[in-house]
C-alpha cells in the first residue's frame, strides 16, 4: 500500500505585501505526445515516448481498489496486491520480481481507493519481456497455500510497522476516512482487521482475480524509450488473447451531503504530543469546484507562503508545520470516488484543539466571504503548475504513467493530462469563494484529535 | 462493461491454452548504452565549485548550494546547533523577510529550504526554467546574508524541542541513535540527540558564530541540474557568489569507530515488533577505495535488495517482516554496514539467527557467477535510475565531490560493478562482515524478547 501523503510543504502569505521579484514569463503550454488504443478485449493502452534515458516504465492499473473489497474481507484488495507477485502459470513464486530485478529494473505495486496498480521501470531492452510477464499474470495466478500464508505474515508486519508499533500510526490517512465517511465502502479499515486477513482463502483469491483482474477492467501505460509500432504489436500479441470478464454492477460509493460537524478522538499511548486533523468532503474529482479546491489548498495550506503557515506556524507558533491533502493515497488526479480534503498538524499539550481550530477557521472564513485578489490566485496557479510537473516527474517516470492510467481508467480519456493547466486557468475568484463557502463549511467537516495517554 | 457479450466466445480458445506447458519469458533485446549528460565544472576565484548539467525535458531546474558543514562541526555541548542555524537562516536576510523569501520562491515554482545534515548543509529549491537566475540570487542571499532575527528564536527552539520529543520516542530513530553512540563514542557522529536543556540554552550569538565560522565559498559547491539557459546561469552565479568570503577550507574529520559487539536493548513495553539494527563498522573502506564496490555488491546479495538472501527469507519465505533491508552507510571518514528490520516480537531471535546464518554462508561459500550476474544487473539498472531525476543526479554529483572522486567514477561505475568476481565478494565478506563483531541494537518489549536475545551476546541496556 502506498501511503503517499502529499505533504504540504510549508507556508505563508501576505497578500498585501509587495514582492520584489517579477512574476515569471508565461511558460509554453504543456503537452504530452500520447497515443491511445483500446484492444478488442477492452484493455486501454496509453503510450508516451520520451527518450531522455534508455528506460521504460510499464504500469498496469486494475479498476478495483480497497473501497469495494468484499465486506467480510477488509484489507483484501491490498493483500491481493501482494499475491500478484506470488506466482502465475509460467512464473513461480517470486520469479516475477526476480525477472525484473535481476535484469536491472525495479517493480512495485500499490492499492488505493479506486484502483490497484503494478509497475516496472526497466532498461528499455527489457520491454518485451516485461510486457509478456504482465500479460502472463493477467492471464492467471497460481498461488499456493504457503504463499498466501507468508503474505498474510508480511501484510500483518506492514500494518504493525506503519500503524500499530508507532506513534500516530494511521493518523490521519487510515483513521480519517473511517471517521468522516458514512458509506461502508469509504469508511472501513482499508488495511484490514487481522481476523479478516486471517480468514482470506485461496477461493477468495480466485474469485477476486476472475472478477476484477480482467483486461476490460484495466489500463496499461508505457512511458519512456521505445518504438511505438513494435510495442503495440507486442501488446496485441501478449494481452490481446486475454478474455474479458463480465463486470459486476458498480457499487454505490456515494457519500450523502454532510449536514453536521462530526468529532472523533483517539487515545494514542505512543504519542508524545496531541494532534488534530480536519477533513472536509471534497467536490467530485474532475469537477470545476475540485480544481478550485486544489487552488484553495495552495492559498490556504500548501507551502511556506500559505495563509495557515504564516498565521499558525510563523505568527502564533502553534506547530512546526501543516500537512494538507486532497487524497491521502496519491495525487489529486488518481482518485475517482468521494475524497476528503484533510488538514492536519501536531501541537503542544498546553494549547487546546479549540484554539487551533479557531485560528484555522479565521483563515477559512476569509476564503468563504471575500474573493481572493489576483496576485494571490496567480501565485496559487504557479504553485499548482509546479506541483503538477512534480507529480509527473515523481518516482523516476512512474508519475507520468500514473496520471495517464488514472485518466484512461476513470474517464477513458488520457488526453485530459494536456488540459490540466487550462482547468486551473479557468478558475475564477468567485468560484474559489463559492467552493470555499459550500465545501469548507463547518457542517461539512470531521475533526479528529489524537490524545496522548493510556488506552 | 465494454463490448463484452460478443467477445466471450472469441476468447474461449485462449482459456484452453492454460493447459499447455509453461512458456519462458522472451529474451531481452540487446542493452542500450547509458551515458550521463556532460557536466560543466568550474570554480570561482574564491574557491566555490560549480557543476551544471542539462537534464530531462520538464521545464524545471534544481539548484542546490551544498556547504560542507553540519553536525560534524558541533562540540559536545552544542548538539543540533547546525540544525538550528539552518532553521534560523530561513527566517529572513538583511534585505528580505522570511515571508518575502517564501513568496518569491513560490512565484518561481519552488520552496526554499535549508537542511543541515551530518557532513553537509543544503540550501536549495527546484523552480521553473525561466526563474533559474532569480533562484540563484535568492539562494545566495540566504547563504550569505542571514538576518537571524531574535524574534524568531524562541519559536525555532520550540520546533527543535518538538522534533526531539518525537524522535526520542520513535523506535527507528532510537535504534539509529543507539548505534551511532555505540560506534562513535565521544565524537560528533556519536551524538545523535541534544538534551532539552542544551537546546533551550542556545543563543543568537552562538548561531551567528556557527554561521560565520562554517559557511563560505571554499566549503561550498553549487549544483544546477535540469533545463536552464547556461550562459545566463553562469553569469548569475558569478554575480551572486563572486563576492562571498572564502571562509574556512573543508575540514576532514578524524573519526575512530569502535567495534563493540553485543546486544543493546532499549525496552519498549508492549511493542508488537522488535525494531533492529544488526551492524558493524567497516573499517578502512571509503567510496573510491578498491574494496568499496565489492562491498556494495556483497551487500546487494546479502540484504540490500528485494531479491537478496536475507530479504527472501525474512520476508518472502517466513513473513517475519515487511521491509527488511541492509545497507552500507558512508559518512566522511567512516562507514558501517547494517541490516535494518522490524520483525514480529515472537520471532526476534529467529530473525537475528537468519541474518547471522546468511552472513556465515556468504563468507563460507563463494557465490556462483550466475547469481552474482543478476545482482550486478540490478546494481547497473539502479545506477541508471539514480541518474534519472534532477534531485538524484544532484545527490550523486555531490557525493563525488564530498568524497573527492573524479567524474570517471560515475563513468566507470557500471563497468566496475561487473568487474567484481565471486572471489572478491567472498574476500570482502570475510574481511569486513565478521559476525563476531556485530552490534545488535533492539528496541522492543524486553519481557517478551530478553530470552530470545540471550544467545547473541551480553545484553546491555
Amino acid at each position: 500500500m502506498r501511503r503517499a501523503i502529499v505533504s504540504a510543504i510549508a507556508v505563508v502569505i501576505c497578500a498585501a505585501c509587495a514582492t520584489t521579484t517579477p512574476a515569471p514569463k508565461a511558460a509554453p503550454a504543456f503537452s504530452v505526445p500520447l497515443e491511445y488504443h483500446t484492444l478488442p478485449n477492452g484493455l486501454r493502452v496509453v503510450l508516451w515516448r520520451d527518450q531522455t534515458s534508455p528506460r521504460v516504465t510499464v504500469a498496469v492499473y486494475y479498476g478495483v481498489g480497497f473501497r469495494v473489497e468484499p465486506k467480510n474481507r477488509t484489507g483484501f484488495a491490498h493483500l491481493f496486491e501482494h499475491l500478484m507477485f506470488q506466482g502465475s502459470h509460467n512464473l513461480g513464486k517470486g520469479e516475477f520480481m526476480k525477472l525484473v530485478r535481476l535484469n536491472g529494473g525495479v517493480a512495485g505495486g500499490s492499492t488505493a481507493f479506486d484502483f490497484t496498480h503494478y509497475h516496472e521501470i526497466v532498461p528499455s531492452n527489457m520491454l518485451r519481456t516485461i510486457l509478456w510477464a504482465e500479460a502472463d499474470r493477467m492471464k492467471g495466478l497460481d498461488i499456493t497455500e504457503d504463499a498466501l500464508t507468508s503474505q498474510k505474515g508480511v501484510v500483518s508486519n506492514e500494518i504493525r510497522v506503519n500503524v500499530l508499533n508507532r506513534a500516530y500510526g494511521g493518523f490521519p490517512w487510515l483513521d480519517m476516512p473511517q471517521a468522516a465517511n458514512v458509506n461502508w465502502y469509504n469508511a472501513h479499515n482499508f488495511y484490514g482487521d487481522f481476523a479478516d486477513l486471517e480468514a482470506a482463502s485461496l477461493e477468495d483469491v480466485h474469485k477476486f482475480f476472475k472478477t476484477y483482474y480482467a483486461p476490460n477492467n484495466a489500463s496499461l501505460a508505457i512511458v519512456g524509450d521505445f518504438d511505438p509500432a513494435q510495442t503495440m504489436s507486442w501488446v496485441n500479441q501478449y494481452f490481446g488473447v486475454i478474455p474479458p470478464q463480465p463486470q459486476p454492477p458498480r457499487a454505490d460509493v456515494s457519500e450523502p451531503r454532510q449536514e453536521q460537524e462530526r468529532r472523533r478522538s483517539k487515545i494514542d499511548d505512543k504519542a508524545t504530543r496531541p494532534a488534530i486533523a480536519i477533513a472536509y468532503h471534497a467536490p467530485e474529482p474532475e469537477s470545476d469546484a475540485y480544481y478550485a479546491l486544489a487552488l484553495i489548498n495552495q492559498i490556504l495550506a500548501a507551502g511556506k507562503d500559505s495563509w495557515l503557515y504564516e498565521d499558525i506556524v510563523r505568527k502564533r507558533g502553534l506547530t512546526a508545520g501543516i500537512d494538507a491533502t486532497m487524497n491521502s493515497y496519491g495525487t489529486m488526479f488518481d482518485i475517482k470516488g468521494p475524497t476528503l480534503y484533510t488538514i492536519s498538524l501536531f501541537h503542544d499539550a498546553n494549547r487546546s484543539p479549540e484554539e487551533i481550530l479557531t485560528a484555522i477557521d479565521q483563515n477559512i472564513e476569509r476564503l468563504r466571504t471575500q474573493p481572493v485578489d489576483a496576485a494571490t490566485l496567480d501565485r496559487a496557479r504557479v504553485k499548482m503548475r509546479s506541483m503538477f510537473y512534480n507529480d509527473l516527474d515523481a518516482d523516476y517516470g512512474f508519475g507520468r504513467a500514473n496520471l495517464l492510467e488514472a485518466f484512461a481508467l476513470f474517464y477513458d480519456d488520457p488526453s485530459r493530462i494536456n488540459r490540466v493547466e487550462s482547468r486551473f486557468a479557468a478558475v475564477t475568484p468567485e468560484l474559489i469563494r463559492k467552493t470555499a463557502e459550500e465545501y469548507l463549511r463547518p457542517s461539512n467537516r470531521t475533526i479528529l484529535t489524537i490524545v496522548p495517554g493510556r488506552k | 462493461m465494454r463490448r463484452l457479450p460478443m467477445m466471450v466466445a472469441l476468447y474461449a480458445t485462449a482459456a484452453l491454452a492454460q493447459a499447455v506447458p509453461k512458456e519462458t519469458p522472451p529474451t531481452p533485446g540487446p542493452p542500450t548504452n547509458f551515458s550521463l549528460p556532460e557536466i560543466r565544472r568550474f570554480a570561482l576565484p574564491n574557491g566555490m565549485r560549480v557543476r551544471l548539467m542539462q537534464y530531462g525535458n520538464t521545464p524545471k531546474v534544481a539548484i542546490r548550494l551544498v556547504t560542507q558543514t553540519g553536525n560534524i562541526d558541533e562540540s559536545a555541548d552544542r548538539v543540533w546547533l547546525a540544525n538550528l542555524t539552518g532553521d534560523m537562516m530561513q527566517q529572513g536576510t538583511t534585505t528580505r523577510s522570511a515571508e518575502e523569501i517564501a513568496r518569491q520562491a513560490a512565484l518561481m515554482g519552488g520552496t526554499l529550504s535549508v537542511n543541515a545534515g551530518m557532513n553537509e548543509t543544503w540550501i536549495g529549491t527546484d523552480v521553473f526554467t525561466e526563474s533559474a537566475t532569480n533562484a540563484v540570487a535568492l539562494i545566495a542571499d540566504v547563504a550569505r546574508n542571514p538576518r537571524f532575527p531574535e524574534s524568531e528564536m524562541a519559536r525555532i527552539k520550540t520546533d527543535a524541542l518538538r522534533k526531539l520529543s518525537f524522535e526520542s520516542s520513535d523506535p527507528q530513530s532510537l535504534t539509529d541513535a543507539k548505534l551511532r553512540q555505540v560506534f562513535y563514542p565521544n565524537q560528533p557522529y556519536g551524538r545523535p540527540f541534544p538534551t532539552p536543556e542544551m537546546l533551550q540554552g542556545y543563543t543568537l550569538d552562538q548561531i551567528r558564530q556557527f554561521h560565520d565560522r562554517n559557511f563560505g565559498a571554499a566549503r561550498s559547491r553549487l549544483y544546477v541540474v535540469g533545463r536552464f539557459d547556461q550562459a545566463a546561469i553562469e553569469s548569475a552565479i558569478r554575480r551572486e557568489f563572486a563576492g562571498w568570503k572564502a571562509g574556512p577550507p573543508p575540514a576532514v574529520p578524524v573519526v575512530s569507530p569502535a567495534s563493540r559487539p553485543g546486544v543493546y536493548l532499549i525496552d519498549r513495553p508492549g511493542a508488537v515488533q522488535s525494531t533492529m539494527l544488526i551492524a558493524l563498522p567497516v573499517i578502512g573502506v571509503v567510496p573510491g577505495s578498491p574494496d568499496y564496490r565489492p562491498l556494495v555488491v556483497a551487500n546487494a546479495v546479502l540484504g540490500g535488495s528485494f531479491m537478496s538472501r536475507i530479504t527472501s527469507i525474512l520476508r518472502e519465505q517466513k513473513g517475519y517482516a515487511y521491509s527488511p533491508v541492509s545497507y552500507v552507510q558512508m559518512m566522511l571518514g567512516t562507514g558501517y554496514w547494517a541490516e535494518d528490520a522490524d520483525v514480529t516480537t515472537n520471532v526476534t531471535g529467529a530473525s537475528i539467527r537468519v541474518v547471522i546464518d546468511e552472513i556465515d554462508t556468504l563468507r563460507a561459500q563463494p557465490i556462483t557467477a550466475d547469481e552474482l550476474r543478476g545482482f550486478q544487473n540490478f546494481l547497473a539498472g539502479i545506477f541508471v535510475l539514480f541518474n534519472s531525476s534532477r534531485d538524484s543526479i544532484t545527490v550523486q554529483l555531490s557525493s563525488l565531490d564530498l568524497y573527492g572522486l573524479g567524474a570517471d567514477y560515475l563513468r566507470d561505475y557500471v563497468k566496475s560493478i561487473y568487474a567484481v568476481t565471486p572471489a572478491d565478494l567472498q574476500r570482502v565478506m570475510q574481511k569486513y562482515i565478521d559476525p563476531a563483531r556485530l552490534a545488535i541494537v533492539v528496541v522492543g518489549d524486553k519481557k517478551a524478547i530478553a530470552e530470545q536475545l540471550k544467545p547473541f551476546g551480553t545484553i546491555v541496556e
